[in-house]
């Protein structure tokens, strides 16, 4: 295990600290976005989008260690991201 | 973790020990054992499989004769046979679950639960899979899928009658097709399969990436294990798309909610998007792992290396790829967006290349070889003939124009089992007897085999072939009686002829059956490589392989199709055999 | 035993092994989440394009579901992952006090979010929200029911299964199964537990948000 815990104890508890810091705050600005802002509704998708999005890679960069993996596996998890895409966006244009 | 680790150890020393019948046979962790037990299993419904073609075959050809009784109709009730009729609803369940179960519950184990479970860790110089519990539980995953499976003949109102693509709302509402239960056993048992697909997927994908030996670089590896790899990574992304398509049809039916249900809101399509999404990959899932035991067939009967190993790697991954932005070719007549429908059909014929890289590769590693054609051999060869037959059927069925004409016709029916009994069928039954010795350690009888290999091939082509012209002449899929149409009454004495060569094919798998049990006890003893092959399951381990594969982990020098090698002393030269290695085209360990 | 299935009995924590470079369980962890991404996207992805095709069907943020109530619960999730990543930091130093308490920790926020689910759910349904044609009196048509129940449910079932394999964690924690040198099991049920929470970030995005 030796190895492994050298891989993964990148993350220092400080580390923890900012992104538990971080994803508070934007939890907060993406509720108030459609609540309180009066933005058009597609900048408030691409807003809330684009939060969303931000949140989740700071969890899966630090919370499960990603950016401190081998470089492979990283390449290995976003593999199935695109088909995600891909199935959502051609099925949209369907209707 | 440490007291975790002794307890395994001790688990583990006893197991070498003392192992039970249970353990052994029954619920074993050995990856051979499982493979095996796959196999029985999937042999099993394929023999159902078969018999409920059959009875339409009868159907077909006699359509509502009286005077043409159902031979054994006393065996069914008479809500499925009625005075040696077959009733039109047993007709719709026998052709959904025809598909259903050749598809899902036959091909599928016996080219994955099989031949993954069996050879990957063998071929990689693996003492076992990565995850020896969850492979074990793969497999009886499996198993309660098809009981499940096989409870749905026995309810009221019979099994599923939507077909095996389950298209909404045929398959939403109990009214069109008169199945309640029946209807849900299919939905729960596909995804109780699911789930058993995917562990297997997760443990061969970790095995391969993870439990190679020392020198098995990723271009050293075995086309099997190669196509193998690729496969689970088609199941395990594929059908969790289905699970998910499966488990909103099952809430539509039992707790009425309207995803698929167009008069409160749902969209039908949707769910032949999501199916198909699922359902394309699911077709390469039925052909790669075909095609890398027909490499590795190929290259062993031939005596010389597959021809480009490198392009056949680079056409797997390139299939495995491409593979998913092609589904919307089911789709064409489905009132489907004319510009995505013009995207399928180009995605859908750029995939035809890396086939096709792949059939000459095939010819070219045959081109001036040393041919020896036993009986798997016999098989790979007519895989390739049949699988260009099936192929360019399917460049057809890819146009767009051309599908308007010939969709939901008997020419994809042909298509289709040119593909996957042409195709991954006869592999299969290549497979099995080039692996039977590894397996079991007995020689399938080889006069039976090829008399088998014969008399399959020429009913094979008699039953499908004709159906390319039924198709073209308009005779629809899934119909229950075509003599209700005038024009296609014409077509009776072809039907009787198709129909005879469909029992006839039916009847020469008892030859199969009969060798396979009749080696299984009476075979004579098989050698540790009886085909002369280069990779570690035959070179580093006895047959049939103990348990933890390899005395010793093998380390690997070159890759496995070195054949007629001139620096070799034989003809063969095994991937574990110390000496001048062949120039490595990566370093070793590379990833 | 070779030395290989030796390997193998270690979780194939091997400093000799070739591969991806991290053990066979995290490998396989992630190869299996994998998995779970595309079984999400296909109930996320499903709601998405139904939204797509029936925009009026589905009712604008806050009219229906309770936003506030629901952001808190995200916040809850949040706070869970980040005691499962101090749980995790604390084993790696050997710390066993520290391993206990934020397992528990984690286990309890998740059940608590589990209440908050089924307290949102059970009001919800009070007001004619429900995921079937039948009875279906809210804002919106039943498809918005359907599709919310489905999403949202099949991610509590998950957090469920976290739960579970938390006080699986917590009672070999207090076996003592865990040490600085070997706690795979700690980290691959952090590695779900994460994506988990993940998922309810784009999840709570677009379902309560957009």
């Amino acid at each position: 295990m030796e190895h492994a815990a050298a891989h993964t104890g990148g993350a220092s508890i400080k580390a923890y600290m900012v992104v538990f810091g971080t994803l508070a705050v934007l939890t907060v600005i993406e509720v108030l976005i459609p609540l309180r802002f009066g933005f058009p509704k597609n900048v408030q998708v691409i807003l809330l989008v684009f939060l969303a999005l931000w949140k989740a890679l700071l969890v899966a960069l630090y919370y499960m260690h990603l950016r401190y993996e081998p470089q492979r596996l990283k390449w290995m998890v976003i593999a199935p991201l695109p088909l995600a895409v891909i199935l959502v966006m051609a099925v949209l244009t369907e209707f | 973790m440490a007291t975790t680790m002794t307890d395994a150890h001790a688990a583990h020393a006893q197991d070498h020990h003392e192992p039970s019948f249970l353990r052994k046979y029954v619920f074993s962790e050995d990856h051979k054992v499982i493979g095996i037990q796959f196999l029985f299993m999937s042999l099993f419904f394929l023999m159902i499989g078969g018999l409920l073609a059959a009875i339409m075959r009868w159907q077909l050809a006699y359509p509502t004769d009286p005077s043409r009784p159902l031979p054994g109709a006393g065996l069914f009730p008479e809500t499925m046979v009625n005075a040696g009729i077959i009733l039109p609803e047993f007709y719709n369940s026998a052709v959904t679950m025809h598909g259903t179960i050749m598809i899902f519950f036959a091909i599928m184990p016996l080219l994955v639960g099989v031949f993954a479970n069996y050879l990957i860790p063998l071929q990689i110089g693996a003492p076992d899979m990565a995850f020896p519990k969850l492979n074990m539980m793969s497999f009886w995953t499996a198993f309660v899928a098809g009981l499940i499976i096989m409870a749905g003949f026995f309810v009221e109102g019979g099994h599923s009658a939507a077909g095996w693509t389950q298209y909404v709302p045929l398959s939403a509402d109990p009214e069109w097709t008169g199945v309640y239960t029946g209807q849900q056993l299919w939905l729960i048992a596909m995804t109780v399969l699911g789930f058993s697909s995917l562990m297997g997927a997760v443990n061969y994908i970790t095995t391969v990436i993870n439990m190679r030996a020392p020198g098995m670089t990723w271009l050293r590896m075995p086309l099997p294990t190669w196509a193998l790899f690729i496969t689970a990574i088609l199941i395990l992304l594929a059908i969790p798309v289905l699970t998910g398509a499966l488990i909103m049809l099952l809430f539509d039916q039992t707790i009425g909610t309207t995803f698929f249900t167009v008069a409160t809101g749902g969209e039908p399509l949707l769910w032949q998007h999501m199916f198909w999404f699922f359902g394309h990959p699911e077709v390469y899932i039925l052909i790669l792992p075909a095609m890398g035991f027909v490499s590795e067939i190929i290259s062993a009967g031939s005596r010389k290396p597959v021809f480009g190993y490198n392009a056949m790697v680079l056409a797997i991954v390139a299939i495995g790829f491409i593979g998913w932005i092609v589904w919307g070719h089911h789709m064409f007549q489905s009132g489907m967006n004319p510009t995505l429908g013009m995207s399928f059909m180009v995605t859908t014929m750029i995939i035809a290349v890396p086939s096709a890289i792949k059939t000459f590769n095939w010819l070219g590693t045959m081109w001036r070889g040393d041919l020896h054609f036993h009986t798997p051999m016999l098989h790979a060869v007519a895989f390739v003939a049949m699988f260009v037959i099936g192929g360019l059927s399917g460049v057809f069925v890819a146009s767009t124009p051309v599908d308007i004409f010939l969709h939901d016709t008997y020419f994809v029916v042909a298509h289709i089992h040119y593909v996957l009994f042409g195709g991954s069928l006869f592999a299969i039954f290549g497979a099995i007897t080039f692996w039977f010795p590894k397996m079991f350690g007995r020689m399938m009888n080889s006069s039976l085999g090829k008399i088998h290999f014969w008399l399959t091939l020429l009913f094979f082509n008699l039953t499908f072939f004709p159906m390319h012209n039924l198709g073209i002449a308009g005779m629809m899929r899934r119909i229950y009686d075509f003599t209700q149409y005038e024009f296609l009454t014409q077509f009776q004495g072809l039907q009787v002829f198709i129909s005879w060569s469909a029992f006839l094919l039916v009847a020469t798998q008892v030859i199969f059956a009969f060798n396979f049990i009749y080696s299984l006890f009476k075979g004579a003893e098989a050698p540790q490589n009886p085909w002369h092959a280069n990779s570690l399951e035959w070179t580093a381990a006895p047959s049939p392989p103990p348990h933890g594969n390899f005395e010793r982990t093998p380390t690997v020098y070159r890759g496995p199709y070195e054949y007629s090698h001139p620096d070799a002393a034989d003809d063969y030269w095994p991937q574990n055999a110390p000496g001048h290695a062949a120039p490595a085209s990566e370093p070793a360990y590379a990833e | 035993m070779t030395t290989q299935a030796a390997a193998l009995d270690r979780g194939g924590m091997d400093a000799t092994e070739v591969g991806m470079g991290v053990y066979n369980m995290k490998l396989g962890m992630w190869v299996f989440l994998l998995s779970e991404v595309m079984f999400f996207t296909s109930l996320i992805g499903g709601y998405i394009i139904l939204r797509g095709a029936h925009p009026d069907m589905f009712a604008q943020p806050g009219v229906v579901l309770n936003v506030p109530l629901t952001a808190f619960n995200t916040f809850l999730l949040i706070c869970s992952s980040v005691t499962m990543v101090l749980a995790f930091a604390g084993i790696e130093r050997g710390d066993q006090a520290k391993l206990k308490m934020w397992l528990i920790a984690t286990a309890v926020i998740g059940m608590a979010f589990l209440g908050v689910q089924v307290y949102e759910y059970i009001q919800l349904s009070g007001h004619g929200f429900v995921p079937t044609v039948e009875g279906y009196r809210a804002e919106g048509a039943p498809l918005y029911g359907t599709t919310f129940y489905t999403m949202t449910g099949f991610h509590g079932f998950h957090v469920l299964m976290g739960v579970l394999a938390l006080w699986y964690l917590v009672i070999q924690a207090f076996r003592g199964k865990y040490t600085a040198g070997s706690h795979g099991a700690v980290e691959i049920t952090g590695l779900y537990w994460h994506f988990v929470d993940l998922v309810w970030i784009i999840l709570f995005t677009i379902v309560y948000l957009i």
